[in-house]
């Protein structure tokens, strides 16, 4: 089975989070380099201050260290870390908020939009199609789109997907489900489109 | 997990991860395709989850291995200033040094620590040379390792235009080709690198304890395993160096230098010394080497000079017409420009019926006089 390596990769990691827990400083940065640059990621879809955003990844891992006694002993480390990056950039926010009224809302927005994979599309239909699609999808709300992210692209659970956005479950399933609904309504609204529109032509 | 052939959605398909691998690598290890083509409505379904799949891209933005070794740095410092201050908001302080236990703790720690720093700088000297092996074994790119054996220094191009003149006895590791956001060369000896400019993507230098960071200059760097010392001269242009993170315990500093300044780094005792005037340091002016003292400033030249400098500079040999570029005058400054640069710029200079061709250190310049 080809999920074997996806397994396996999960597998590594709770090894590693066993002997992180345990004290041990290698494990620690094995996990730092895996994931540091997908949490920064992650981290700049929230706020265009890269810095700060560094700052706060920092911290968590910092955190993570420090309180590593304190740490689940069964985790799935990935999810884990991007949940506690958006905690606190939810907390940040809502500190400056706080103080400085500098942003008008509490919650944070997911800013990053989709972007195309050039490279594999081959004719000029795919294109057209996957530009079409690509489009609905960045018009989709902030958090139906990071709940597609975290679904699809960093592949999380919908428990963890909830446990992130700090919502329960029904309603990060309901995200979920909205986010494709619409996606498939509005592809098929394009396709009629694009059906009656060859139609005229010939 | 579910049974493929009972797959009914799009999402079904786009959260199987070995689906998704197919689709954005290519990496058919379950045979989708040939499943894919068993049934036609199969076929259609499965279109459509890889339009998704393509339309949902994430352009993961490189972070650099040195920016995360930074990264994890600076994590270690920001424990180490939460961890005091737990502690302090624990213990009453006062108590905590009152403690006749804990002091002579202390004490043996720092002195361990001091030991283990003595016994760490010893360990420098006597094996110095992994440095550059390791730094080797970590890049993934693919590295062509060029060593020059040879009793005159040696000239390579690299991928992105910039040339390097590698001393004797001295090995420099480069990829073929440059990907990604960042250029990394690894140099074990003494090199003179005149870099193409390209802000987009900093060049590096890896020099055992030093990391060198330039955009575009030329500078010189002496860095051999058997030396107390590791050299940076600069001759055009800025550029920064920080030390790798062997050493970075001990110095963070970036230090920047301009035009004939240079640093020595003093590998006992891990210090930078910079040198603002190189002329006035003995060592370093003596050791000057010919392409450095060569003015490239060049005004109503014959291009038969210019090319003599070039060999000179360079240990290339250059074959041209000379009958035809007896006549052929150029006025230009070719100090800041890598080797391939200057031949280009000198054949354009020419006219558009000039072109070389270089070969190792041979180089051949076809023309038809100038214009």
């Amino acid at each position: 089975m080809k999920i074997k390596s996806n397994i396996n990769n999960h597998d590594d990691d709770l090894a590693l989070w066993q002997d992180l827990r345990d004290g041990n400083e290698k494990s620690f940065s094995i996990i730092f380099e895996k994931y540091y640059p997908h949490l920064i990621r992650y981290g700049n879809s929230f706020s265009p201050f890269t810095e700060k955003v560094q700052d706060c990844v920092q911290d968590v891992f910092a955190d993570l260290w420090l309180y590593r006694s304190s740490l689940n002993e069964t985790v799935f480390v990935k999810a884990y870390l991007l949940s506690s990056v958006r905690k606190r950039m939810t907390r940040l926010q809502e500190r400056d908020y706080i103080f400085n009224k500098s942003t008008s809302l509490k919650s944070i927005d997911f800013l990053t939009d989709f972007s195309i994979e050039h490279d594999l599309i081959a004719d000029e239909t795919t294109a057209y199609n996957v530009a079409n699609m690509n489009n609905l999808i960045n018009s989709l709300p902030a958090r139906q789109k990071e709940a597609l992210f975290l679904r699809y692209h960093h592949g999380l659970g919908i428990d963890e997907i909830a446990d992130t956005l700090q919502v329960n479950y029904q309603s990060a399933n309901n995200l979920l489900y909205r986010a494709v609904l619409n996606l498939r309504k509005g592809w098929k609204e394009k396709l009629l489109l694009i059906l009656a529109l060859s139609t005229i032509l010939f | 997990m579910q049974d493929r052939n009972n797959f009914t959605d799009i999402e079904d398909f786009l959260s199987n991860e070995s689906f998704r691998r197919w689709v954005r690598f290519q990496v058919d290890d379950e045979k989708w395709e040939d499943w894919t083509l068993e049934d036609p409505q199969r076929a259609k379904l499965v279109e459509e989850a890889r339009l998704w799949i393509l339309a949902m891209n994430i352009s993961e933005n490189s972070v650099s291995k040195l920016e995360i070794e930074r990264a994890i740095e600076n994590t270690w410092n920001k424990i180490n200033n939460k961890a005091s201050k737990l502690a302090e908001t624990a213990e009453d302080s006062s108590y905590f040094w009152k403690n006749n236990w804990v002091r002579s703790a202390a004490a043996v720690i720092v002195f361990g620590m001091l030991g283990s720093w003595f016994y760490q700088q010893n360990d420098f000297l006597s094996n110095s040379s992994p440095i550059y092996n390791e730094l080797i074994a970590e890049n993934l790119e693919g590295l062509v390792e060029q060593t020059n054996n040879s009793n005159k220094p040696q000239i390579i191009n690299l991928s992105d235009g910039s040339s390097v003149l590698l001393q004797p006895n001295s090995k420099l590791s480069y990829p073929k080709i440059f990907i990604g956001k960042e250029r990394k060369v690894y140099l074990s000896g003494e090199g003179f690198f005149e870099i193409s400019k390209n802000p987009k993507k900093p060049f590096f230098v890896f020099a055992n304890e030093i990391v060198t960071k330039v955009l575009g200059t030329s500078f010189r760097i002496r860095a051999y395993d058997n030396q107390p010392n590791i050299e940076i001269i600069v001759r055009t242009g800025k550029v920064k160096i920080i030390s790798n993170n062997t050493v970075a315990k001990f110095n963070k500093d970036e230090i920047e230098l301009l035009p004939n300044e240079a640093l020595r780094f003093v590998r006992k005792n891990l210090e930078f010394n910079k040198i603002t005037d190189i002329t006035t340091d003995t060592t370093l002016s003596s050791s000057n080497n010919t392409i450095e003292k060569l003015s490239f400033n060049f005004s109503d030249t014959p291009v038969a000079q210019i090319l003599k400098t070039i060999e000179q500079a360079y240990l290339v040999d250059i074959d041209f017409p000379i009958e035809k570029l007896k006549n052929c005058h150029l006025t230009t400054s070719l100090n800041d420009q890598p080797l391939p640069e200057k031949l280009k710029i000198i054949c354009r200079s020419l006219g558009n019926n000039t072109s070389y061709e270089m070969n190792g250190n041979q180089i051949t310049i076809s023309s038809e006089g100038c214009d």
